[in-house]
């Protein structure tokens, strides 16, 4: 292992003979240091630490900022619904994003020394963080919308899902109401049952006229049944351009045709069965005499079918928008850690391939060990960003799901910005924000510790 | 190491077939994750050449069967509006100047919390780490203040106190962590040949550090080009960059795709040079380093 | 050989920084220089600047309007739109002691805060006759806090219109209701002939209050409304329950377009007027007419109309409305003769004939509108017999205007859920009084 301590600045032989005085030294030894650390810390002390000064003070002060009020904020911050979502929504986040990111930019970062192609792959990858969060919100926003139609993911699953089934021909019809028919789970039957020379007409809506197959004809009443027969007519209740009476075959109502009806007996089995034809009526024959038929048109005539997952609402949310963020940055994670394999000397590897160690053990054994001070860089940095997300949960989730995707940097900037104006309660929550910080940073200290040990 | 000629064992045949096989899955699974990748900036590619009420009406993978409804419309909309053009330089003013600042401050800083020491110099960085968790909402409201009554507030320099000042955390961090790499003996050498810290640093450590600074130098740059929190408050219709310019043309009522897809289209190609350019740039630093 | 290339590109890298603080510096310095184009006029070499939502179309008719004023004064005015962020960017000015000459706002209660804090200017003598001879008195109380004029309307909104294409009607043989039963009759028409009856945006939330907002205005009254507006009464109340079940019927019936809780407004616009409608009918103001325009695919006059929104037990004409109020920053002549400007018919003049403006002036000649439809719009507004603003704007926003929290995000669970209406009111009355 090679010593990756931080350099000490041993006094070594050949500096000047004549040396300063004490005094002198120390005093140059601390102009140095401050001209290496000072501007850093002016403008870290003036420009962040000072606002943070400011909110500490702050979130002990009302809503308008002229009353003290002692700890009221943290305590309402705390009793608060909303707020143990945020915290709770902000773990998960910690839990999932950063290692994922970590992870495939690791392995996107080491696979790619294979291409030939690594540059456009790197770009690739890369380009999602060129594009500003609220672009990539509104992409992904677009991407996972409910409607087969408008969004990219449920288009390809109701596709997919096309290619195996078959699609309804009437989907959305609906019985007329008073007429005698009733929907049920998709399918709508006869409310009573007709024995077998009776007849079932089944007046619908909700069905275009424009939508109607070529071969749907004027409705034609059913023909009288004999004893083993049920006839009726299916048809489109509606005139264009409105009027008529409702549940009459008129002319200008058309028949549908191609509908399954099926003839139930009381025990649920199918006894006979017919299609409609171009006027929409049907015979349906071989039943028994006298017996009891409720007459049923299958959910399959009309079922809408898959329409697709809804994405966005509050089951789902979180991950649509962590799944963004991954999208986004993943290509952080590779360029790092490509930067940092690039940075790394070949010659440890080559010399354990020569020992015989396959490519598995070189990347367990050498590079990644070698890697880890960007591993913990990349991490880390993905952690706190994680933490203080706002953007992305602010622009995808709809409103209904908008309380279940909350997180605290969202929670803040409501409460602060979003009319309110509570700042008090506001600040109250960037510095809850800032000590959930706190755990992360005890892997820093371990490793300082552990450098300065070396 | 001594003299011996290092030989290589020949690789075995079923080695080699290995080897090969496993190059093609990688390209072929890395190929699929580059489409998926791509899908959607694609669609987002697309939806920006179609009109308003197409992208409200249909999917933009209907422009495979109907490529009639393309349209560049909404990207002559936009470069002609001045506005729009007129925040370009604006956004470039802002970004550079930070990206600068913040790589030339944070690498000096980095050096001397990696190599100079102080007491307290480690809990000192550690509180400057912390800072990077700082979500730059809190410090809107007193900078606010602060700049106004020093009279910048509203002015570019002001953007770009605030970014530098928020960039640095992440800048001292990551290049720190870089620094400590540096192998001691180089910096022995140095001190030995009777460099002074200065010296070093620019002789030994900029060099070397450069894949690190040039990915900071992007990363620091993206995100100050692509801010619109901050810009919206701290500049004015003189000052405002391309983020703020693109927000302020969205439409009240009704959607917006059109106008945002766009804008993230004409935004995104500067930081895209940028990245190219640097790619090349440290791949090269990269090359001409590692001879030594 | 390296190395000095790499102290060129140090040099280089400093001289460029230094460069963009000179640049930058400089640019920062003042707003726009001082000269103006018009020769001569009482503000010659003034500059003023004006904020407002409006971009794209309006913001070039709003343009319009100002340059009028730029010719008469030879001031000079600036104008910017903050898009979505009005509240943040103002505070944001104000704090940094750069606040514009006027804002154009559409919360009212906005005005009253900032009045509260002391940042507003109210406007001079000569503003307020003017606007005493132009306004009714709604108007008027409207732009006041603690009896002092700050705000002059500028721009108003009918927001009782439902929107309807006359194409599915026709189909369907729906005509226009005239109360809430023959409504419910026609969506079920439209409903019956294969669309669906009525489309709903309900992703955001504010269209969800203005529905409830016309709903209780009818059922309640404007007394009651007044009351509620300024929590006199709790949303706990009976005639609060009345208005939650009358929406109810529609949230729960099956006339309502599926998806409503994930379609954004502009979408359910979209659903009835784009290329391919699924649904008969949109409920929102009259900037829907706005983005049927942009869409391009109906066109309103034609196709696109609109009807009033339904009476409710035999409640009489009744508007809810919004609009924009110019309020002023700075105290000095040259924004007080914007002020007056703007009160004045004939900068509503200017902009009415372009489309997309409805003005609350009284004074201004109703021929100007450009069709029947806007002309129906405005006319509807001033001569409602009851008008009332927008109760989402007159309520703090942290309960009204926040999206997320309070009333929006209440009015979104239930219609999700709308049968629930206890439950909901429970809510509603204790973000309420969490916010008053």
């Amino acid at each position: 292992m090679t010593d990756t301590a931080t350099a000490r600045t041993t006094p070594s032989p050949g500096r000047r003979a004549t040396a300063p005085s004490p005094g002198r030294a120390r005093l140059r030894r601390g102009a140095i240091i401050a001209s290496f650390l000072l501007p850093a810390l002016v403008v870290l002390g003036a420009l962040v630490v000072y606002p943070i000064v400011f909110t500490v003070i702050r979130s002990f002060y009302d809503q308008g900022g002229q009353n003290f009020a002692g700890w009221d904020n943290y305590v309402t911050m705390f009793t608060n619904d909303t707020t143990f979502t945020a915290i709770r929504n902000n773990i998960m986040w910690v839990i999932v994003a950063p290692a994922s990111c970590t992870i495939l930019g690791l392995i996107f970062a080491v696979l790619l020394e294979k291409l030939r192609w690594k540059t456009a792959f790197k770009l690739i990858i890369f380009m999602p963080m060129a594009i500003s969060m609220l672009a990539a919100g509104v992409i992904f926003r677009g991407m996972f919308q409910e409607s087969p139609n408008l969004g990219v993911v449920n288009a390809a699953l109701v596709g997919i899902n096309n290619i195996f089934s078959d699609s309804a021909d009437y989907p959305g019809a609906r019985p007329r109401d008073g007429f005698g028919i009733v929907e049920d789970r998709g399918v709508i039957a006869s409310a009573d049952t007709i024995a077998p020379g009776g007849t079932q007409d089944f007046p619908l809506t909700g069905i275009r006229a424009t939508s109607l197959p070529d071969d749907a004809a004027q409705a034609i009443p059913a023909a009288n049944a004999s004893d083993t027969q049920i006839t009726g007519t299916v048809f489109l209740d509606v005139l264009r351009g409105g009027g008529g009476t409702d549940g009459e075959i008129e002319p200008g109502k058309r028949g549908l045709p191609g509908i399954r009806v099926d003839a139930v007996a009381a025990d649920g089995s199918i006894h006979g069965y017919a299609t409609t034809g171009a006027g929409g009526d049907f015979v349906i024959d071989g039943l028994a005499v006298g017996a009891q038929y409720t007459v049923a048109l299958p959910a399959s005539n009309f079922d809408e079918g898959f329409q697709g997952v809804s994405w966005l609402s509050a089951s789902f949310i979180n991950g649509v928008v962590i799944l963004s963020y991954i999208w986004i940055w993943a290509g952080f994670a590779m360029v790092m850690i490509a930067s940092g394999l690039s940075a790394m000397d070949r010659s440890l590897q080559e010399a354990s391939r020569i020992d015989g160690a396959n490519e598995w053990q070189v990347f367990t054994r050498i590079t990644a060990p070698l890697l880890s001070p960007v591993l913990i860089v990349v991490f880390v940095t993905l952690i706190i960003n994680v933490l203080k997300i706002f953007d992305l949960v602010y622009v995808i989730p709809p409103g209904a799901s908008k309380p279940a995707a909350n997180v605290i940097a969202v929670e803040m900037w409501t409460v602060s910005f979003g009319g309110g104006a509570n700042q008090g309660l506001g600040s109250a929550l960037a510095i809850l924000l800032l000590v959930l910080v706190l755990p992360s940073m005890i892997i820093n200290v371990r490793r300082f510790r552990e450098d300065r040990s070396r | 190491m001594s003299d011996l000629t290092l030989v290589r064992p020949k690789k075995t045949v079923a080695q080699r077939i290995l080897g090969v096989f496993s190059s093609s899955i990688v390209n072929i699974v890395l190929l699929i994750v580059a489409v998926f990748w791509l899908v959607p900036t694609v669609g987002l590619f697309i939806t920006s050449l179609r009109t308003a009420g197409d992208i409200a009406a249909t999917g933009w993978w209907t422009v495979f069967t109907a490529p009639a409804q393309l349209t560049v419309e909404n990207y002559t909309n936009l470069l002609s509006n001045t506005t729009i053009t007129g925040s370009f330089l604006n956004t470039i003013v802002i970004a550079v100047p930070t990206t600068i600042l913040v790589v030339m401050i944070g690498a000096i800083a980095a050096y001397g919390f990696a190599f100079l020491q102080f007491p307290g110099r480690d809990w000192l960085l550690i509180v400057v780490i912390i800072l990077l968790a700082v979500p730059l909402q809190v410090a809107l409201i007193p900078l606010a203040r602060l700049f106004g009554a020093i009279g910048i507030f509203g002015s570019v320099l002001g953007v770009i106190l605030f970014h530098t000042a928020f960039g640095l955390p992440f800048a001292i961090f990551l290049l720190r962590n870089f620094f400590t790499q540096v192998p001691t003996e180089l910096l022995e050498a140095a001190r030995i040949d009777g460099a002074g810290d200065w010296r070093i640093f620019f002789r030994v450590i900029l060099p070397l550090g450069l894949p690190a600074i040039a990915s900071l130098a992007i990363f620091q740059f993206l995100w100050t080009w692509n801010d619109m929190l901050v810009a919206l408050i701290f500049t004015n219709s003189e000052s405002q960059p391309l983020t703020v310019a693109i927000q302020s043309q969205l439409r009240q009522y009704g959607a917006n795709l059109d106008v945002l897809s766009t804008g993230a289209f004409v935004s995104m190609i500067v930081p895209l040079i940028v990245f190219f350019a640097f790619q090349r740039y440290f791949v090269q630093a990269l090359l001409a380093g590692s001879q030594k | 050989m390296a190395h000095r290339r790499r102290q060129r590109v140090v040099f280089s890298l400093a001289a460029i920084a230094a460069t963009g603080l000179v640049v930058s510096g400089c640019a920062g310095g003042g707003g726009g220089g001082g000269s103006s184009s018009a020769p001569s006029g009482e503000f010659a070499g003034q500059t003023l600047n004006v904020v407002a939502a409006w971009s794209g179309a309006e913001q070039k008719n709003f343009e319009l309007v100002l340059k009028k004023f730029e010719d008469d004064t030879g001031a000079k005015v600036n104008y910017t739109s903050f898009g979505d962020n009005g509240p943040t960017y103002i505070q944001g000015q104000l704090e940094g002691g750069t606040p514009p000459n006027i804002a154009l706002t559409g919360q009212p209660a906005l005005l009253q805060s900032l009045a509260a804090q002391g940042d507003l200017i109210p406007v001079s003598d000569e503003v307020k006759k003017v606007v005493e001879a132009n306004y009714s008195q709604s108007w008027i109380d409207l732009g006041s806090a603690d009896d002092q004029l700050y705000g002059v309307w500028f721009k108003a909104s009918n927001k009782s219109t439902m929107w309807y294409n006359s194409d599915i009607y026709d189909e369907a043989g729906a005509t226009v209701p005239s109360d809430w039963d023959g409504f419910m009759e026609q969506l079920q028409l439209v409903q019956d002939s294969g669309f669906s009856g009525i489309s709903v945006g309900a992703d955001v939330g504010w269209p969800l209050t203005d529905w409830f907002e016309n709903v209780y205005l009818r059922t309640a009254g404007g007394e009651m409304y007044d009351k509620l507006t300024n929590h006199e009464i709790p949303w706990t109340d009976p005639s609060v329950t009345r208005a939650l079940d009358v929406m109810a019927q529609l949230w729960s019936s099956d006339v309502l377009q599926p998806g409503g809780a994930q379609r954004s407004f502009g979408d359910a616009v979209t659903e009835v007027f784009g290329a391919d409608p699924k649904a008969g009918t949109v409920y929102e103001g009259d900037f829907v007419a706005g983005v049927i325009t942009t869409d391009g695919n109906s066109v309103v006059g034609e196709n696109a109309l609109f009807y009033d929104f339904p009476a409710i037990d035999g409640s009489a004409p009744a508007v809810v409305g919004g609009g924009d109020v110019a309020i002023a920053f700075v105290d000095d002549a040259a924004t007080m003769a914007l002020m007056k400007y703007l009160a004045s018919p004939e900068s509503a003049e200017i902009w009415i004939p372009e489309g997309g403006l409805t003005s609350p002036n009284k004074a201004v000649d109703s021929s100007v509108y450009p069709d029947a439809i806007s002309r129906q719009i405005a006319e509807a507004l001033t001569s409602a017999e009851t008008f009332r603003f927008d109760m989402s704007d007159l309520t703090p926003s942290a309960f009204g205007g926040t999206p997320g929290q309070g009333f929006w995000q209440e009015m979104i669970s239930f219609y999700e859920n709308p049968s629930d209406v206890a439950g909901t009111q429970q809510r509603l009355e204790a973000a309420a009084a969490a916010a008053y």
